[in-house]
C-alpha cells in the first residue's frame, strides 16, 4: 500500500438524450426569437400598404420624414421619392395605415400642402415650422384600392365626398378667373372655381366650378353666369356707377350665377354655362339663346353709322325686336358709279316682332315687306344724350321717299333707311352749346359789378340819404298846392274868367257892336267924306271917333288873353313841374296821392267844368274868330278912313289944335285897330292853346 | 522549448479525483453531490456551461438584431419627429464631420458587440476544438470580454440621461426607441453568456490534448 491512491475515477461521461441535456435557458433565446420576430411580424403588419404618388416635383418632400395625412392625422409616411422612368415627374412612395388603405380607390386625392399667401387668406401656416405633407382627400366610400395615384398640384377645391355638383364654365377672359375665385349666388359664396384651362381646339378659358350641396339646385337652364370680378366704373346718361362685390373678387376675381328667366329645367353634372362679361350681358343673353331662330336682314344706311356696333339693339317703337349683328360696307351700282354705302346686318327675332311662334323667315319677310310699304324705315338713333353709341330704330315714317323692300337682294333683303335726325340733333345741341358759350357772362358780370359799386357809391353819398325826405318834401309841397284851395278854385276862376270872357264877346255880338262899328265907321267914312266938304264938324266928330276908339281900346282883349295864358302857363307850371314830372313814376305812394289829388279834383267835376271851360272857350275863340273876321274889314276901313282923314286933315295943311286932335285921334284909331288886329291873332292862335290847356 | 505550444503535465482537481465547492471551496471527493459544507451542488465541471454560453449569446444576437434595425432615439423638434438608429445615428455624425465622435459611437455600439458575440463564440468553440491559440491568449481573451462587457451599456446610459434630459414639450423632445431595449437586453444576455462560460473548460482541452 503505497498511500492514498487516487480513486477509480468513473470517467464515463454521462451521455444522456440530448434532449434531456438540454439547459432550460434556451428558452431565453427562444424568447428572445419569438419577441423579435414577433415584434417584426407587428412591424409588418403595422407596415400598412405602400402606394405611390406621382407629383410634377417633390417640393419639400423627404422621404422617412413627410408624413401623409388624412384630416390632418398621420396616416403614413413618404419612404421614397423617385423618379418615374421617363424622368418626367417625381414618384414619392408612401406607406398608408392599413385601416385606410380600402379606401384609397379612384377618388382618392393627394396634394402637397406647403405655406400659401393669396388674396383669400393663409393656408398651411403650419407647415412652415414642420415642412411639408401630403394631404390625402377620398370618399366615405371603399372601393377597388388602387395603389398608384396621380397627385395634384394644389388643393382640390372640393374634397371627395361632398354634396355639390361640378359644371364646366366657358368664358373668353380667364384673366380673373382665378383658381378658387368664388361663385356667388346672389352675393352668397356658394361654391369655387378650379383652375382655368386653355382648350387647346378653341381660344376659349374652361373652369370648372363646384356649386355645394344645397345651393346647386339653383342651376337650371335659364341660369346665367357673369364675371364679377374687378370692379366696373361706368359713366352713362344715368350718372357714374363704381360697381365691385367683395374685396376678394376684387383681387382674385369670381363669378357670379342666376336665374334669369322661369321654368329652367335642372342641369346634370358637368353642365356646360358660358361666363358673360358682365349681368348686363348675362341678361341679354336671354335673347342671344333665341338668335339661332331670327332671320338675318340688311339696313343699308345713306351716312355714316359711327357708333353703330355689333350688339347695338333693334328696336321697334322702344322694344328690342333684334340686334345688329355686323356691319360693312358694300359698293352699290348707282346712276352716279358705284357708291360705297354702309350697311349693317340685323338679326330679327320673329318671336318679338309679335309673329306667332315658329314663323319661319318667309313669315318674317312677309311682314317686313309689308310693313315697308306701309312706311316702315330704318333709322339710327342714339340710346341717351350723352352717348354716341347708336341703335337702329324701325320707325314708320308715311311721308318717307316710296321705297321697296328689297327681298331678294344678294345676299341679304334690304330694308330701306330713312335719314335720321341725329346730325341736325347734334348740330342744334352744338349750337345752343356755342351760343351758350358765346353769352359775355364775364362781360354782364363785370358790368353788374361795375354798376352795384356805382350803386353803392351812390347809395353812400349823404345826399341820397337826404333824397327821399326831400321827394316828401316836394310831394308834400305839391300836394299842398293842389289841395289848396286857390288851386282847386282855379278851374272855378277859369270857367268864371271864361264865362266872362263868353259873356263879353256874347255881348259884344248881340250888341253888334262890330257891325255897328262898320256902320259907324260907314258913318264915320261919310262923315269924313262930309267933312271934306263940310270940315265945320270935324271937330265934334273926331271927338266922337276918338271916344269910339277909346271904348274900342278899352275892350283890353289882349290884356285879357295875355292873363288867360299866363294863367294857363301858371296851371301848367303848377300841375308839370320839373320835380313833379320827374318823380312820379318811382313813387306810387306820392302818385297814389297825387292821383287821389286828381280823383278829387275829377269828381269835384274840376275837369268836366274845364272841359265845358274849353268848350266855352272855344265856342267864345269861335265868335271871337267870326267877330275878327270882321275885323281885317273893320281895320281896313279904318285905315281907309284914317288914310282919308290923313288927307282931309293934310288939305288943312296947318298945325292948328284940331289938327293935332285929329291926328292924335287917327293914331288912337290905328292904334285900336292894331289892337283889334292882334286880338284877331292871338285869338286865332288861342283856341289851340286853350284846349291843350297850354 | 519544442513543446512551447503544449501545456504541461500536470495534476488537476479532476484528475485527482476530488471536486471543490465553488462557494466555499472546500475539495470533496469526485461524486459528493453536495457541499458537506455550505450544501450547494458540487459538479467538477459545469455540463451544461457552453448551453448557457449558447443559449444567452443566441438570445443576444436575435436581441442586436432589432436593436439596429428599429430607431434607437426618437427625435422630436418642432413637432418633426426623427427616428434614429444606431447606424444611422454613427452615419449621421459622420456626415456632419465628427468623425472622432462618429468613431467611439460605432466603436462602442457595433464593434464592440459583435466582437464580444465573436469572442465568445470562438471560445465556445474553441472549448470542443483545439486551437493553435494557447491557453493564456484565450483566458486573457475571455477576461477582455467579461470586463468590456459592462461598458457596453454606454449606449443605453446615454439615451437614458437624453431621455431624461431633453423633455422641452413641442420644442424638443427625446425619446427612446425599442431598439434601445433591444440594444440593453443584447448586451445584458451577452453579459449573462460571458458569465456562463466556465474558464476551467478551456484547459480541458489541453488535459484532452495530453491525455
Amino acid at each position: 500500500m503505497t498511500g492514498p491512491a487516487p480513486a477509480d475515477l468513473d470517467v464515463t461521461p454521462a451521455r444522456p438524450s440530448f434532449w434531456r441535456n438540454l439547459s432550460l435557458v434556451w428558452l431565453v433565446p427562444v424568447l428572445a426569437l419569438v419577441v423579435s420576430l414577433g415584434l417584426a411580424w407587428n412591424s409588418f403588419a403595422q407596415r400598412g400598404v405602400l402606394i405611390e404618388i406621382t407629383f410634377a416635383s417633390a417640393s419639400g418632400i423627404s422621404p422617412g420624414e413627410t408624413t401623409l395625412r388624412f384630416r390632418d392625422v398621420t396616416i403614413g409616411t413618404v419612404e421614397d421619392v423617385g423618379f418615374t422612368p421617363d424622368l418626367a415627374s417625381v414618384v414619392v412612395k408612401a406607406r398608408v395605415n392599413k385601416e385606410v388603405a380600402p379606401f384609397l380607390d379612384a377618388d382618392a386625392q393627394f396634394w402637397v400642402v406647403s405655406p400659401k399667401v393669396s388674396a383669400r387668406g393663409i393656408t398651411g401656416l403650419s407647415t412652415v415650422l414642420s415642412g411639408v405633407y401630403i394631404e390625402g382627400a377620398w370618399d366615405k366610400v371603399a372601393g377597388t384600392p388602387l395603389r398608384s395615384f396621380i397627385g395634384r398640384d394644389a388643393p382640390p377645391l372640393v374634397q371627395p365626398g361632398r354634396e355639390g355638383k361640378r359644371i364646366t364654365l366657358i368664358s373668353d377672359n380667364g384673366r380673373l378667373l382665378a383658381e378658387g375665385a368664388p361663385v356667388f349666388f346672389r352675393g352668397v359664396e356658394v361654391g369655387r372655381l378650379e383652375r382655368p384651362r386653355l382648350t387647346v381646339s378653341t381660344d376659349m378659358i374652361v373652369v370648372d366650378a363646384f356649386i355645394e350641396a344645397p345651393h346647386d339646385r339653383r342651376m337650371n337652364t335659364a341660369t346665367r353666369f357673369w364675371d364679377t370680378s374687378g370692379f366696373e366704373v361706368s359713366l352713362s346718361g344715368a350718372g357714374l356707377s363704381v360697381d365691385f362685390d367683395s374685396l376678394s373678387s376684387l383681387v382674385a376675381g369670381g363669378v357670379e350665377f342666376d336665374s334669369i328667366y322661369e321654368g329652367g329645367t335642372p342641369v346634370s353634372p358637368g353642365y356646360v354655362y358660358t361666363v358673360y362679361p358682365d349681368e348686363g350681358d348675362a341678361r341679354k343673353s336671354l335673347f342671344l339663346r333665341s338668335t339661332a331662330a331670327s332671320v338675318d336682314i340688311a339696313a343699308e344706311f345713306g351716312e355714316s353709322v359711327s357708333g353703330l356696333e355689333p350688339g347695338a339693339d333693334v328696336r321697334l317703337g322702344g322694344l328690342k325686336v333684334g340686334e345688329v349683328v355686323a356691319i360693312a360696307a358694300q359698293v352699290q351700282e348707282t346712276e352716279f358709279g358705284p357708291e360705297l354705302r354702309p350697311m349693317a346686318r340685323l338679326a330679327i327675332e320673329p318671336d318679338r316682332l309679335g309673329l306667332p311662334r315658329g314663323a319661319g323667315r318667309e313669315a318674317t319677310l312677309d311682314f317686313l315687306e309689308t310693313a315697308v310699304a306701309a312706311g316702315l324705315r330704318a333709322q339710327l338713333a342714339t340710346t341717351s344724350l350723352f352717348s354716341r353709341a347708336l341703335v337702329v330704330d324701325l320707325v314708320n315714317a308715311p311721308d318717307a321717299a316710296p321705297a321697296t323692300f328689297q327681298r331678294d337682294a344678294e345676299p341679304l333683303p334690304i330694308l330701306p333707311s330713312a335719314v335720321s335726325n341725329l346730325p341736325d340733333f347734334t348740330a342744334t345741341a352744338e349750337g345752343v352749346f356755342e351760343r351758350i358759350n358765346a353769352l359775355p357772362v364775364e362781360e354782364l358780370i363785370e358790368q353788374a359789378i361795375n354798376t352795384l359799386a356805382s350803386v353803392e357809391a351812390v347809395a353812400r353819398k349823404d345826399s341820397l340819404l337826404t333824397l327821399p325826405d326831400t321827394v316828401v318834401a316836394l310831394l308834400e309841397d305839391a300836394r299842398a298846392v293842389v289841395n289848396d284851395e286857390a288851386t282847386r278854385a282855379l278851374p272855378g276862376e277859369i270857367r268864371g274868367a271864361v264865362r266872362d270872357l263868353r259873356a263879353t264877346v256874347q255881348d259884344f255880338n248881340d250888341s253888334e257892336a262890330i257891325a255897328k262899328l262898320v256902320l259907324a265907321l260907314d258913318k264915320a267914312d261919310a262923315i269924313a267924306t262930309n267933312l271934306a266938304q263940310a270940315s265945320e264938324s270935324v271937330p265934334e266928330l273926331v271927338e266922337e271917333l276918338r271916344a269910339v276908339a277909346q271904348k274900342a281900346n278899352a275892350l283890353k282883349a289882349e290884356d285879357l288873353i295875355a292873363a288867360a295864358t299866363q294863367m294857363l302857363d301858371s296851371a301848367e307850371q303848377v300841375i308839370g313841374t320839373e320835380a313833379a314830372r320827374a318823380l312820379p313814376a318811382s313813387l306810387n305812394a306820392a302818385l297814389d296821392q297825387v292821383r287821389g289829388a286828381l280823383d278829387e279834383l275829377r269828381s269835384g267835376g274840376a275837369v268836366e267844368n274845364a272841359n265845358a271851360t274849353m268848350a266855352s272857350a272855344r265856342d267864345a275863340a269861335d265868335a271871337l274868330a267870326e267877330a275878327a273876321a270882321g275885323l281885317p274889314d273893320l281895320s281896313a276901313r279904318l285905315d281907309r278912313l284914317a288914310a282919308q282923314a290923313e288927307t282931309l286933315l293934310s288939305a288943312y295943311g296947318t298945325r292948328s289944335d284940331f289938327n293935332k286932335e285929329t291926328l292924335s285921334a287917327l293914331r288912337e284909331v290905328r292904334d285900336a285897330a292894331r289892337a283889334v288886329s292882334q286880338l284877331a291873332r292871338a285869338l286865332e292862335r288861342d283856341p289851340g292853346l286853350l284846349l291843350r290847356g297850354r | 522549448m519544442e513543446n512551447a505550444g503544449r501545456p504541461q503535465e500536470f495534476l488537476t482537481a479532476r484528475r485527482a479525483g476530488l471536486v471543490g465547492c465553488r462557494h466555499c471551496g472546500v475539495a470533496h471527493p469526485a461524486g459528493t453531490m453536495h457541499c458537506s459544507r455550505c450544501g450547494s451542488a458540487l459538479a467538477s465541471r459545469d455540463t451544461r456551461s457552453l448551453q448557457h454560453v449558447w443559449a444567452w449569446l443566441v438570445a443576444g444576437m436575435i436581441a442586436f438584431v432589432p436593436a439596429n434595425i428599429y430607431p434607437m432615439l426618437l427625435t422630436t423638434t418642432f413637432g418633426k419627429t426623427t427616428e434614429n438608429t444606431i447606424v444611422g445615428g454613427a452615419i449621421d455624425l459622420l456626415l456632419h464631420g465628427e468623425v472622432a465622435i462618429a468613431g467611439i459611437v460605432f466603436f462602442a455600439s457595433v464593434v464592440i458587440p459583435i466582437g464580444k458575440f465573436l469572442a465568445i463564440g470562438y471560445l465556445a468553440l474553441s472549448v470542443r476544438r483545439p486551437t493553435a491559440i494557447r491557453g493564456h491568449s484565450r483566458q486573457r481573451l475571455y477576461e477582455v470580454v467579461e470586463f468590456i462587457g459592462r461598458w457596453s451599456m454606454i449606449d443605453v446610459f446615454v439615451v437614458a440621461i437624453l431621455t431624461a434630459l431633453v423633455q422641452l414639450n413641442f420644442v424638443a423632445a427625446i425619446n427612446p426607441g425599442i431598439a434601445a431595449i433591444c440594444f440593453a437586453l443584447s448586451v445584458a444576455f451577452t453579459m449573462v453568456s460571458a458569465l456562463s462560460f466556465d474558464p476551467k473548460t478551456l484547459w480541458d482541452a489541453y488535459e484532452t490534448d495530453t491525455a
